[in-house]
């Protein structure tokens, strides 16, 4: 009896999450796929990371990560209201840290990865939460203005800081095997596709959870929020941890990735892509970050190169944040409500104009 | 004195040149229904935030069952038992009707920080909700986003949001403001039912002096941000000075 309701729930856990399902089934299968019709193996050409497969496990590695950062950022800026334009101090202080755990510290690369993610996520999630303790109480755009200065001042900070190589930063090369995307690409890739998942399927469980809705009521109207009780700061400091700490795991996946920590990860563009691909896919939707993500990201490698129209060269790859702004401007014009968010308004409307 | 549950001692509020609540001092009774009323910018609103702790005071105190309560935060006053509802509707626009109702229900709890269980796994705050919406009549719309309620219905939720953490003291700034005048009494009926049933303390801030003349055990009359006067229901419409600042006033206008 108990084992048959049971099976019945997972039933439908499956039918309401089908398409999600399809998704991951088809990214679990895609390096493969890849694989199959260019001839080129999922695990390299001639014993090196090489061909057709690994090239696009490569971009969708890139994907998943800044899947993973605009999720995160979405968590405080689409459910819980509060705007940030600081959010690549978390994504690259994780990096940092990680790669100086696993670099400049002398342990062994499996300890010094241990202790990095450790200590990185923690360092993070407390630097969240110091910072919005500290400009939080006050209202409007304090805490936004605040992250953006000290985000800029890392970024200064690590671009002059010898023990990690100033602006040149340093490359990692100690690295565990089984997570080195050099000798273990499709590894690495299903980790992340990993992370991705784990950190959607929280974000959606929290914000059904009595702690969500409260991040909900606080995004919508936080004067009455605490007019019925509720202290606000806190969960504003909850949400801003979390997704600090998210962040900065997006951060560590990156530098791995790149096997290169510098200056460049605390930069201005990891603050600004997570905020246009959330603004894009859908503020406050859970999947509006993976289409926002997905969408900018692929279209920057697909178009990544010259096209000649009649006498006119244009480069994309040169050009590329004149585009994307153009993209974000007909995205939002087409989709004032980001893709995702738009489109689950007319199927809404659609469905109670016919009901 | 044990039966005053709620004080303003020499309350005041300065916005910059003008003091909209000037050197106030008020006792509201355990289970009575206290209206203030007032003209326009009298200060009522105002005097509301200073009550239950949106404003801090310029000077002056608040007293809460004999405890001085001027210091403690907004959210905590909720917790003591100071709900209020506000003149300007103040919803979770996009949230659903039944959720704004949940959520004011759900304040007063300790599962606030349950961060992997289901929401609706607490069945006792939708079952509130439910029931308080039953009571102001939004039953039937409560999966609608509230923002897409008309503005009566609005005014019933903004009720319903108040209504939802049982608090013992009730401030109502002009619950029936804007609605149509078929659906005041209404509100009203249900605002005393819920009075009767809980013996719970009222005040109403409230332009319709019908609605005043007619509920009200007390009744303070501010005008400038001063008290101007205060009384029975009967002792105040006598009062020449307030029949000149405001029920003068408001009777021409409603005649003429
Ligand atoms: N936040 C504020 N900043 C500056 N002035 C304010 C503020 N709030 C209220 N006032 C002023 O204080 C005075 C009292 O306003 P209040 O809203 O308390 O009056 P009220 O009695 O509620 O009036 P009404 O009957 O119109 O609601 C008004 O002159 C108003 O303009
Ligand atoms: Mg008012």
């Amino acid at each position: 009896m108990a084992n048959e309701s049971r099976l019945a729930s997972w039933r439908r856990v499956v039918q309401e999450n089908a398409p999600y399902l399809a998704i991951v089934i088809f990214l679990i299968v895609f390096p493969h796929l890849v694989g199959w019709i260019t001839g080129d193996s999922p695990f390299g050409v001639g014993g090196r990371p090489r061909g057709q497969s690994v090239f696009w496990q490569s971009v969708l590695i890139e994907v998943f990560i800044l899947t993973i950062l605009t999720m995160s950022y979405n968590l405080i800026f689409g459910f819980t209201g509060v705007i940030s334009f600081g959010h690549a101090l978390f994504f690259g202080l994780g990096g940092y840290i990680l790669g100086g755990a696993l670099e400049l510290v002398g342990l062994s690369p499996e300890v010094g990865l241990l202790a990095g993610v450790a200590v990185g996520v923690i360092v993070c999630g407390v630097l969240g939460f110091a910072m919005g303790l500290v400009t939080l109480r006050l209202r409007g755009v304090y805490f936004a203005i605040f992250t953006l200065a000290i985000a800029e001042m890392f970024f200064i900070y690590f671009g002059r800081l010898p023990l990690t190589n100033a602006e040149d930063g340093f490359s990692l090369n100690a690295l565990p095997d089984l997570i080195n995307p050099t000798r273990n690409r499709l590894t690495y890739y299903y980790l992340t596709l990993f992370f991705v998942v784990l950190t959607f399927v929280f974000i959606r469980r929290l914000m059904h959870s009595p702690t969500g809705k409260v991040m909900l009521a606080i995004r919508e109207n936080e004067g009455r929020a605490q007019t019925i009780g509720f202290n606000t700061l806190r969960y504003k400091l909850l949400a801003i941890s979390l997704s600090a700490m998210m962040a900065s795991g997006a951060g560590m996946l990156h530098v791995i990735l790149n096997k290169k920590v510098g200056p460049e990860i605390l930069g201005v563009t990891y603050t600004v892509d997570p905020l246009l691909m959330t603004i894009i896919g859908g503020v406050g939707t859970f999947s509006g970050p993976i289409v926002g993500a997905a969408g900018l990201h692929l279209s920057e490698r697909v178009l990544n190169r010259q096209f000649v129209i009649g006498p006119l060269t244009i480069d994309v790859g040169q050009n590329w944040s004149l585009i994307l702004g153009l993209i974000f401007v007909l995205v939002v014009l087409v989709f004032p409500k980001g893709i995702i968010g738009t489109w689950t308004q007319w199927r809404t409307r659609r469905r109670s104009s016919i009901g | 004195m044990s039966d005053v549950i709620l004080e303003a001692r020499r309350l005041r509020k300065q916005f910059g040149g003008l003091a909209a609540v000037d050197d106030v001092s008020l006792s509201i009774k355990r289970g009575s229904v206290h209206s203030i009323i007032g003209p326009n910018g009298a200060g009522k609103t105002t005097l509301f935030n200073l009550l239950t702790g949106t404003y801090k005071p310029t000077a002056g105190q608040v007293f809460f069952k004999g405890e001085d309560i001027t210091h403690v935060p907004l959210h905590r006053r909720a917790h003591l038992g100071l709900g209020r509802s506000f003149q300007i509707t103040n919803i979770f626009p996009n949230l659903t009707v039944l959720e704004n109702v949940r959520l004011a229900a759900q304040a007063m709890s300790e599962v606030n920080f349950h961060l992997l269980r289901r929401a609706d796994h607490f069945k006792s705050f939708i079952e509130r909700a439910q029931q308080v919406l039953e009571w102001v009549g939004l039953a039937d719309m409560a999966g609608l986003p509230a923002t897409v309620l008309p503005h009566g219905g609005k005014r019933k939720l903004e009720l319903a949001i108040l209504l939802a953490p049982d608090p013992e003291v009730l401030l109502l700034d002009e619950p029936t403001a804007g609605m149509a005048s078929e659906q005041v009494p209404e509100l009203m009926a249900t605002i005393q039912e819920v009075r009767r049933q809980g013996n719970k303390t009222i005040v109403l801030v409230e332009h319709n002096m019908n609605v005043v003349m007619n509920i009200s055990d007390i009744i303070t009359v501010m005008n400038l941000g001063k008290l101007l006067a205060e009384g029975t229901p009967a002792e105040v419409s006598a009062n020449r000075t307030v029949q000149a600042v405001y029920l003068g006033e408001l009777y021409t206008h409603t005649e003429g």
